[in-house]
């Protein structure tokens, strides 16, 4: 049974998540940054009415950071309870991934994606890495000690 | 007819309103028969009883009641009467509108039972109409005239029965005083807040006006307001009643022989405690008002969020009590006693919770109650046959959402009849009933949202007209078209050309339920056969009054009452070693200044600018102390919707949530105590040099 995927780029890279979880995409017009916050968080957006915190994909993954173009998009997610938007450089595409395609990553990507990428699809020539959704938005809360 | 036909609908609702008026009247009526006996004027409730009768009298012509119109009328020109003569009542007078208020109630009576109000008496109305000469002859000869040495910003804002209120009551005998309250944060958190000082003073004086003040004010603060009263009591016990100086107490007498005209007399107010000329805050607020009904009690939204506060800080209280007791069963002493009490308490806590937010909710069909009026207006103004459904049920809502959906609920309605309904003919035409019906419902879902529903069976929007006026392409989906619908000035353009379709207001409605509420706004629509708009709203929104400034090129929100005082930034230490943090002078002790850019980049290796400028300061308590904050600008004052961050990456200390300022970005809502506590404890563990303890 395929599963419908959103694909998007960061830094050149295609990723995936399933389409099921993903609530709605936004353009980019910046974001309110939050003290304290941890550092992949770019801020806060309002989405129709609603206050949520975009996590850059760029810091999560350690590469450089990007600017932000009219490409940029913020890829809302929902995570349980939890509305998180993830930062990319563009998101235009959404297919059917073929489950038989779907592989685990080879260990190298596993150590270098921090457990970001949770499997490897191919898509005719293309390779996507299917993020692990949770893992990227992360718990992590303030970076302030003893307060929490 | 009356009564009946086509008010049948609007009855129930004029039968509650009605007897909550009449509650109130004869309660104020026997406040004033009480005053009449020992000879004094009782102007606050002949005012009242005044009002009451004048809104009676309109609500009962609005419905047809003549009977009541008329015995209400007639009560309600010889209280003006009273009114105007500073509050008094000949003893005569008593009996009559006594009467008149049961003839009243037994007509409502009447009317709740499904009969018809029987005719107004002649006899009583006779006697009540008689009462205007015997008011006028019983008002205080002004023997000794008595002048008003009001200020040239008083003045301006006092109406002519005010001032009549004022110098009746001098030439009663009593004292008009001025009693200047300065609230502050010590003395709301002992419970002195302009709410109490009102009841307070209510005890001791009767209350002309409230006049709220700005600018500095004595005691140097920036918010003070000016009680006007009539009173007997003493300055002590006044003053008392206020929470001592920095108030005061001024005589609103012109000392014998002064000019007449206001203004040229006004003396030099001692030790810079002017109220500056033009100075005016506000529009007078309205005095609260207290009516009791049916069981009902209105309480002012404010004393309720007063009670979450507390109950936060139990909320807070009880963790650290459960922390204790657990450090004392790892030590191994004996707590299970302890451990159930504590359950037992959490629960409470809990019920307690769910209690007060009880206590803000309102029946939808309550706020609704003023559609059907509004729809037989436009029924009226348009010509149009107009059938409104209500199926709103028992669903709830928290009273401050449901004050900001009922306009854009209006607005809504408004252009449903105006815009959507077609005439009789033109329905008729189509092969439609040709009257219109709107159709309202709501109901509550499980995710703490309330659903409403208003559908029309009018001519459905034209999604090629909108495009055109709003020159753009034709949209594609009912999303699309509901944003081309939105966009703000669409409706200045319709609204001129006449063009069909909907679009008045509908940026404003969107304004509302996504952006000041955060819900969702939905439209379905279907030419020929009529529209559909769905509203998602929370149940709950928290609101508060802030200061908005502008700090590092960015806005930010801070809750009016943890700011103690705004200051200019001047004048400001910095000891050497430190750390950039100042010292300013205010009121001869020695505040930290810190710079707030300063703190809001401290997380990021902290490349803000050393100097720390920032011309403004809020001043701040932190654990006790007074702390300056220094920003750059500030922006003013004005209510929020508090949208507190519940994902845990943007928990944070110091951030209590954000608000929409109306650009559609987050503006950060700061708690700045937290924040400093927070933060400046980081920096000094970072750096020993940051000793600033003054």
């Amino acid at each position: 049974m395929n599963v419908l995927h959103v694909l998007f780029k960061v830094d050149g890279t295609e990723y995936a998540m399933p389409a099921a979880d993903v609530v709605q995409m936004e353009s980019y017009t910046g974001a309110t940054p939050v003290p304290g916050a941890p550092s992949h968080v770019a801020g806060l957006v309002q989405v129709r009415g609603r206050v949520i915190p975009v996590v850059d994909a760029r810091t999560r993954f350690g590469l450089p950071a990007g600017t932000p173009s009219l490409d940029s998009r913020v890829v809302v997610g929902q995570l349980g309870e939890r509305t998180v938007g993830l930062l990319v450089d563009s998101a235009r595409e959404v297919l059917k991934l073929d489950p038989r395609t779907i592989q685990p990553p080879p260990p190298m990507v596993v150590e270098g994606a921090k457990g970001f990428v949770k499997a490897v699809a191919q898509v005719g020539p293309r390779l996507v890495m299917l993020i692990d959704f949770p893992r990227v938005v992360g718990e992590e809360a303030a970076d302030v000690d003893g307060q929490r | 007819m009356s009564g009946s036909g086509e008010f049948a609908e609007f009855l129930p609702a004029y039968l509650a309103e009605v007897d909550e008026l009449l509650a109130s009247a004869q309660r104020d009526l026997l406040a004033v028969e009480d005053a009449v006996r020992k000879g004094q004027a009782q102007p606050r409730a002949v005012r009242e009883l005044f009002r009451a009768l004048h809104t009676l009298k309109g609500l009962s012509a609005m419905v047809d009641v003549e009977p009541i119109v008329s015995v209400a009328h007639w009560m309600e020109a010889s209280l003006r009467l009273a009114d105007q003569a500073g509050g008094r009542l000949p003893e005569s007078s008593v009996e009559p509108l006594v009467e008149g208020l049961r003839a009243i109630e037994l007509r409502v009576r009447q009317l709740g039972a499904g009969k018809t109000a029987s005719p107004a008496p002649t006899a009583l109305l006779e006697r009540l109409e008689a009462l205007g000469p015997q008011v006028l002859d019983a008002a205080p000869k002004r023997a000794r005239p008595v002048k008003l040495d009001a200020e040239a910003a008083f003045a301006s804002r006092l109406a002519p029965s005010e001032r009549e209120q004022l110098e009746g009551g001098l030439t009663a005998g009593q004292r008009a005083l001025r009693l200047d309250f300065v609230p502050s944060s010590e003395r709301a958190a002992k419970g002195l807040n302009i709410n109490t000082v009102r009841e307070r003073v209510a005890k001791l004086a009767d209350i002309v006006k409230v006049l709220p003040l700005s600018g500095a004010a004595a005691g140097g603060a920036s918010l003070a307001f000016a009680l006007l009263l009539i009173t007997r009591a003493e300055d002590a016990a006044l003053l008392d009643a206020v929470g001592g100086p920095p108030a005061m107490v001024r005589s609103l007498e012109a000392p014998e022989g002064a000019a007449e005209a206001p203004g040229d007399l006004a003396p030099a107010p001692p030790d810079g405690a002017a109220l500056p000329a033009g100075a005016v805050l506000d529009e007078e607020l309205d005095e609260p008002e207290v009516r009791r009904g049916g069981g009902l009690l209105r309480v002012e939204v404010s004393r309720l969020d007063e009670a979450m506060e507390w109950l936060a800080a139990l909320v807070v209280n009880r963790s650290r009590l459960t922390r204790a007791v657990a450090a004392l069963t790892q030590a191994g002493a004996p707590t299970r006693e302890l451990t159930a009490i504590l359950q037992e308490n959490g629960r409470q806590l809990r019920d307690l919770r769910s209690a007060i937010l009880r206590l803000r909710m309102v029946r939808v069909g309550d706020v609704l109650e003023r559609l059907p009026l509004l729809v037989r207006g436009l029924r009226r103004a348009t010509g149009k046959a107009v059938r409104l459904e209500l199926e709103v049920g028992d669903a709830e809502l928290d009273k401050a959402v449901a004050d900001r959906l009922l306009p854009a609920l209006v607005h809504l309605v408004r252009n449903a009849v105006d815009h959507a309904l077609e005439t009789p003919e033109e329905r008729q035409a189509a092969g439609k009933s040709p009257e219109g019906l709107v159709h309202l419902s709501c109901h509550a879902r499980a995710s703490g949202q309330l659903e409403l529903t208003l559908r029309d069976d009018g001519r459905g929007v034209d999604a090629k007209a909108v495009a055109k006026a709003a020159n753009a392409p034709v949209p594609d989906s009912a999303d699309a078209l509901l944003d081309l619908l939105c966009r703000p000035g669409l409706s200045t353009r319709q609204e001129a050309t006449r063009t069909s379709g909907r679009g008045m207001g509908m940026d404003i409605v969107r304004r509302i339920v996504v952006e000041q509420l955060g819900g969702e706004l939905r439209m379905e629509t279907r030419k020929g056969a009529g529209t559909t708009f769905t509203l998602s709203v929370p149940l709950t929104v928290t609101l508060m009054d802030a200061i908005v400034f502008e700090c590092a090129g960015r806005r930010y929100a801070v809750a009016v009452g943890t700011v103690e005082e705004l200051i200019d930034v001047a004048g400001v230490v910095r000891p050497a070693g430190a750390d950039g943090l100042g010292l300013v002078e205010r009121r001869g002790a020695a505040v930290p200044l810190v710079s707030l850019a300063r703190l809001l980049d401290a997380g990021s290796s902290g490349d803000a600018s050393a100097k720390g400028g920032g011309a403004k300061a809020l001043i701040v308590r932190q654990r006790g102390d007074p702390v300056a904050f220094a920003v750059d600008r500030l922006l003013g004052q004005q209510e929020i919707v508090l949208r507190p961050l519940e994902d845990p990456l943007v928990r944070v200390p110091g951030v209590a949530g954000a608000t929409d300022l109306g650009d559609g970005q987050p503006t950060l809502v700061l708690d700045l105590a937290a924040l400093g506590a927070a933060r400046m404890g980081r920096r000094k563990r970072a750096s020993r040099a940051g000793e600033w303890v003054s």
